[in-house]
């Protein structure tokens, strides 16, 4: 039995058009301490996916199961980093982190509250910012906040929301270190589901990729194994054999057309 | 090498004390340089407006007094504002006391009732649909048409006076404020729910610290409206107050007293709008 399971999921909206079916037939299990990425086009249904994990978003068929039990809403065994950070801007990077443990975890005392959220700031190193507000940091910092976030509760499964979008290459690729850092430190037990458009991003960090069909009504297009040794570093694990292999591969899946057909610019000059 | 160092970190920590003093001073200046700048225009715009009434003065022959005869009765006034000489002849500060405190009284309950009815409309789309239609009708409404209710609920007329400051400077207050709550951000509400907030963990660190601008903003109209109506309001119910004293004084036909008093509401009124947008910088949280 994996640990985090979806059977036979099926979503769909109500719109003023009529039923719109997001995602059907997703049939997907992971097992404990596993980094899955699901990759796709947009509007391909990914974030929908990560939403009914969540518990946000309900499956209008099928279920999502997470240990066994059935997902009825979020919970504090999934904690959830999102696309765009989601900061309170009116509290500081310390409050943002502090209210959110003493919401999810209410059987600890405000001690032990306060020092998870300063174990976690250590851990992203942003103790020093802890009492500037979200607008006086960097994109990067807001998103170690919003990570060092969903850590401090620390819930079994990770859901991460295209949490590296919006950042510039360099940042991302140290991010991307450092969320693989924090996983270590946890002894790599916490299940990590990663929404992405990013194929590079996918293959450095995950075991198993997701790639989805296009929108609407998308479904599993392939599951592709990565069996790239860890730890992974940025230089040599993006030069081996296997990593350029599965590159290709998901390319291939991803865009149809990987080469501009030539013939059009000769077809084009003759007409001229 | 090393010598080279050691130089320029000499150099550095001679000039770094100059730069930062210098980014103390300058900034300051520019400041003192823009609301100078600033005092110049308004000077400007205020000599425009006194030279136009003064022409419109000559042309009136005395019509309209002349900018010094108003000025001469605007110091007797507020000379001694605070003489009292029986109900009919106190100073000016009493009678503006009076109308700051049936203002403050008036838009205080008007607040009281606005901010919560409004927070509901803006978190439940049914009591929305249900009192949308009755705010948009009651909104538009003049303000003295609501005397004759306020004379018959109270059989009072400085307590009706009250009454339509009540219920004419809520109407901003309960629609911004419902506005500030409805359009609180999906971001924000996911992260609520992602992490289990509780009703009232959501209600203090969510939804009031972002409708607290909403509400300042609702707020500085409401006073805006508040200190429209009373003038009109106290033209009406008579006995004491700003507005009284501006139909005592057009009944006394001294147009010096009413220009007088024309220019101190809107002095107040200005005092008042300022004193809010304070507040509201003070709220405002940058995104």
């Amino acid at each position: 039995m994996s640990y985090l399971r979806i059977e036979n999921m099926e979503i769909a909206f109500r719109t003023p058009k009529g039923n719109f079916v997001a995602v059907k037939d997703i049939n997907l299990e992971i097992e404990k301490g596993q980094i899955v990425s699901i990759i796709g086009h947009s509007g391909c249904g990914k974030s929908t996916i990560m939403n009914a994990i969540a518990g946000m978003t309900f499956p209008t068929h099928g279920k999502v199961t997470v240990n066994g039990k059935d997902v009825k809403g979020p919970g504090p065994d999934r904690g959830i980093v999102f696309q765009n950070y989601s900061l309170l801007p009116w509290l500081t990077v310390y409050q943002n982190i502090y209210q959110a443990v003493d919401a999810a975890l209410k059987g600890l005392s405000r001690d032990e509250k306060h020092e998870l959220v300063e174990k976690n700031l250590q851990m992203v190193n942003l103790w020093e910012h802890r009492e500037k507000y979200p607008n006086q940091i960097s994109g990067g910092m807001k998103q170690r906040v919003a990570i060092a976030r969903a850590f401090a509760i620390d819930p079994d499964v990770l859901l991460l929301d295209e949490p590296f979008g919006a950042l510039d290459a360099l940042t991302k690729a140290s991010l991307h270190i450092e969320l693989l850092k924090l996983w270590n430190l946890t002894q790599r037990s916490k299940t990590i589901v990663m929404v992405t458009h990013d194929i590079e991003e996918a293959i450095f960090l995950s075991d198993r990729i997701v790639v989805m069909n296009n929108g609407p009504a998308s479904t599993i297009r392939e599951i592709e194994e990565v069996h790239l040794s860890r730890p992974r570093n940025k230089k040599d694990t993006v030069n081996q054999p296997e990593y350029l292999a599965i590159r290709e591969r998901l390319l291939g899946l991803l865009m149809d057309k990987v080469s501009i057909d030539e013939k059009d610019f000769y077809k084009e000059e003759a007409a001229a | 090498m090393k010598r080279t160092i050691t130089l320029t970190s000499s150099i550095q920590t001679e000039v770094a004390p100059k730069v930062a003093a210098d980014n103390r001073i300058l900034p300051a200046l520019t400041r003192f340089a823009a609301n100078l700048t600033g005092l110049v225009y308004s000077l400007f715009g205020f000599m425009l407006l006194i030279a136009f009434w003064y022409f419109i003065s000559r042309i009136t022959e005395g019509g309209l007094p002349t900018p010094l005869s108003t000025f001469v009765v605007f110091w007797e006034l507020v000379k001694d504002p605070f003489y009292d000489y029986g109900p009919n002849d106190k100073g000016i500060a009493l009678q503006l006391g009076s109308s700051l405190s049936r203002v403050f009284l008036g838009f205080l309950l008007g607040s009281l009732f606005a901010i919560p009815v409004g927070l509901l409309m803006g978190a439940n789309a049914f009591c929305r649909k249900v009192f949308y239609p009755v705010v948009q009708i009651l909104k538009p409404v003049s303000p003295l048409a609501w005397f004759p209710i306020g004379l018959v609920a109270f059989e009072s007329a400085s307590m009706a006076t009250i009454f339509i400051i009540f219920i004419t400077s809520l109407w901003p207050t309960l629609i911004n404020t419902s506005f500030g709550v409805a359009s609180i951000p999906n971001d924000h509400k996911n992260v609520a729910k992602a992490f289990g907030f509780s009703k009232w963990k959501y209600l203090t660190k969510v939804l009031l610290p972002f409708s607290l601008p909403h509400i300042i903003t609702g707020l500085r109209l409401s006073i805006g409206v508040a200190w429209l109506v009373i003038v009109a309001g106290e033209m009406l119910s008579g006995g004491m107050g700003i507005g009284f004293f501006v139909w005592d004084s057009w009944n006394a036909l001294s147009l010096e007293k009413v220009i007088s008093a024309i220019l101190i509401i809107g002095l107040v009124g200005l005092l008042l709008d300022r004193g809010f947008s304070f507040l509201e910088k003070k709220f405002t949280y940058s995104i």
